[in-house]
């Protein structure tokens, strides 16, 4: 499905640079088109992953391509609906960029571990894989949105507090949005998290009948979930907003890209190619 | 036809002068109908603000220097006044000047303010008086409707109008950078100065949910909260009601600093963090600038208001330059839609009276034919017809081309050469007609 994924691709850098575009020059229309190509390509990405599904047999995120590239569909899902619900594009400057960053490397990229697809299929809770997986996917999405969002509010903090006021403070939504915006990715991301892991354990216990094997994938999993849990019951309790709130969502997304690419430095029970 | 704009505004009038030769809104009807004589001056508007007064006139066939008299004239008539006291405060424009000059007002690049949206609603408010008085037409119609287009294409591509440029205003712009939407926030007014009145005006009016006033003077707290719908507060309650406010204005006559930031601690702690925006306009400052240090609080003083005006003003100026680019496109598009649109009765008469030579003749020849039938007969005239707008179609070709370059000579030879009228002020004839039949006759 190479010359699909590579529309999506271009949709996608188009959505990008005129999302640039528009933080830039602040032009409404840019602004449109940025939108527009968005969703051209989120569709064409959906038609180009089911096709991967019947083509490969197999649900589409295996191996680092189809990982890639489903990562980036649920960054593109990720953003769309947080775009819908609290309408703020600049957010969009620095996903978009990721999205076609990623797509850009699956189209390039050669599946070599397709190895593992003999020990995860072929037994008796086999559903429960993908489930698993997709789960997770969307929850490193929603981190890194929370990641964007923590870093957008460092920012216009930085600006507010300095009284500089810049490009960016002109650019940027208010502290209030972009809190919003990181505390309720947080939120949906742990639940995420917490049913990945759940359903991760599950397949497990059916295929093995173990809950937990020491795996350094499970280990920083385990710790990036205690991270995101202590940022929320601290909004919820402590009051603990702002600036330290958003220190911490910079440091747990960096756990996430440890759980994520590290543990295959490492060496990991996880590692399917990814 | 040329368009002449005569006028004077704040740059080049002072305020005395300017509101000697303001026009009411009865005078400007009366003035109008004074103005436009129907011979010469086809068309006139009036633009009467504060800022600016001035006179825009679609003529025909004078020179300009005596239209310039004539204008003047009519200015020192309507106010009586004499010429010699605004007369060197007066600018004047022509055509394509003219054009510029009208777009930049209506899209308030000319106001003393940049991007002030108030210029918009004034020439509306002119336009239309002009429309009542009857004293509109052809080109006037389509100047102003393309310079509402104008006005609208720079307030939405450009950034003139984004962010304020007063102090009061601040308050606002500010306060939406911190907490997004201010529906339901809480002010608290700490003293009772005017600057502080007027953000807390410009609060209420961006929705702002309560206001609380606290003052040394009870009688003034209680008079400002019932104008606002607000809620006077004692002085002694100020640390309660610090903890309840999302933004604090601080405009006290106090020599020392009323908000501490131990005050400030206190407050953030019974707010469980949420921000606080303080904004403190009072010389010397009742806010202790450490307060500024403290996490999820943001102080501005009046420099800190003072520079980021000026900042937006920078901005806006930047803006300004997009704008004028915006302009000068449209400048050039009005121009050539102008020539279309003038040009066009003079064709179509032009092309009517070929025709109708035609179909006299077929009239006159008719009897000697005999006896044709119905589709005989249509054919006939199409061949006359068609003969006809094969032979005008050079001319007017020609006469289109001389047109589009301005060779207004020529222009009047063929116009005498087959005695047509100079097309009337109000007979609007669509372009696109004209564009079909050249298709027809080619």
């Amino acid at each position: 499905m190479r010359p699909l994924l590579l529309t999506v691709l271009s949709a996608y850098v188009v959505a990008a640079i005129h999302s640039i575009l528009a933080f830039v020059n602040k032009r409404r229309t840019l602004e449109r088109i940025s939108l527009f190509a968005l969703f051209a390509g989120f569709m064409l990405h959906t038609v180009a992953l089911m096709a991967d599904w019947i083509e490969e047999g197999h649900y589409p995120l295996f191996g680092l391509r189809e990982t890639l590239s489903f990562l980036a569909w649920t960054l593109a899902a990720t953003y769309g609906l947080i775009l819908y619900r609290y309408r703020t594009q600049s957010l969009g400057t620095f996903t978009l960029p990721l999205i076609a960053l990623l797509v850009f490397i699956a189209s390039v990229a050669r599946d070599t571990g397709s190895t593992a697809t003999g020990t995860v299929t072929g037994n008796g809770a086999a559903w429960l894989f993908p489930l698993h997986t997709t789960l997770l996917v969307f929850a490193y999405a929603s981190f890194f949105v929370v990641f964007v969002a923590s870093i957008m509010y460092l920012l216009q903090e930085r600006e507010l507090k300095l009284k500089t006021f810049g490009a960016i403070f002109h650019r940027l939504p208010s502290l209030t949005t972009i809190n919003d915006i990181a505390t309720t990715t947080a939120g949906i991301g742990l639940t995420l998290l917490t049913l990945g892991i759940l359903s991760g354990m599950l397949w497990s216990s059916s295929r093995d009948g173990r809950l937990w094997h020491n795996d350094p994938k499970e280990i920083f999993a385990v710790l990036t979930w205690l991270l995101y849990l202590l940022l929320i019951l601290y909004r919820a309790t402590a009051g603990w907003r702002g600036r330290r709130a958003a220190w911490l969502g910079v440091a747990g997304f960096a756990l996430v890209l440890c759980t994520f690419f590290g543990t295959r430095l490492i060496g990991s029970y996880h590692n399917f190619g990814f | 036809m040329s368009i002449i704009l005569v006028g004077l505004n704040h740059k080049t009038a002072p305020v005395g002068v300017r509101e000697r030769l303001a026009f009411t809104d009865e005078a400007c009807a009366a003035g109008l109908r004074a103005l436009v004589d129907g011979e010469v001056v086809r068309e006139g508007l009036i633009v009467s603000t504060c800022n600016r007064v001035e006179v825009l006139t679609a003529t025909e066939g004078e020179r300009t220097a005596d239209q310039l008299t004539r204008i003047v004239k009519f200015l020192s008539d309507a106010r009586s006044i004499p010429s010699e006291d605004f007369s060197n405060h007066l600018y004047h424009h022509e055509d394509d000047a003219a054009v510029r000059h009208v777009f930049r007002v209506a899209s308030s690049l000319d106001s003393m303010v940049v991007g002030e949206p108030q210029v918009l609603g004034q020439v509306r408010r002119a336009y239309s008086l002009a429309v009542t008085a009857g004293t509109t037409g052809r080109v006037l119609n389509r100047l102003v409707h393309q310079a509402l287009h104008v006005a609208k294409r720079v307030r939405t591509e450009t950034g003139i109008a984004a962010s304020a440029v007063s102090i009061s205003y601040m308050a606002v712009e500010l306060g939406r950078k911190i907490f997004g939407s201010l529906k339901g926030r809480t002010v608290l007014l700490i003293g009772a100065g005017e600057m502080a009145e007027l953000s807390a005006r410009h609060l209420v009016g961006a929705g702002v949910g309560r206001v609380l006033i606290a003052n040394r003077t009870v009688e003034t707290a209680q008079r400002m909260a019932a104008e606002f719908g607000g809620e006077a507060i004692d002085y002694s309650r100020l640390p309660k009601s610090l903890a309840e406010a999302d933004i604090v204005i601080c405009s006290t006559g106090a020599s020392s600093y009323v908000v501490t930031p131990e005050l400030a601690r206190e407050a953030l702690e019974l707010r469980r963090n949420r921000p606080v925006f303080f904004i403190d306009i009072s010389v010397p400052r009742n806010i202790d600038p450490a307060v500024g240090e403290l996490p999820n609080l943001f102080v501005f003083d009046i420099d800190d208001l003072e520079a980021v005006v000026a900042s937006n003003i920078r901005e806006r100026e930047r803006e300004a330059e997009r704008a004028e680019l915006i302009v000068e496109s449209e400048v050039m598009q009005f121009q050539q839609s102008l020539r279309a649109l003038s040009i066009g009765p003079t064709l179509g008469a032009l092309r009517r009276k070929f025709q109708d030579v035609a179909r006299e003749e077929l009239a006159r020849q008719r009897n000697r034919l005999g006896q044709l039938s119905a589709e005989q007969e249509r054919a006939i005239e199409a061949l006359l017809l068609s003969t006809v707008n094969k032979i005008s179609h050079p001319i007017i070709h020609h006469l289109r081309r001389s047109y589009d370059t301005g060779e207004e000579e020529t222009m009047r030879a063929w116009r005498e050469v087959f005695r047509l009228e100079e097309p009337s002020g109000d007979e609007q004839i669509p372009l696109d007609d004209d564009e079909a039949d050249d298709e027809q006759t080619s």
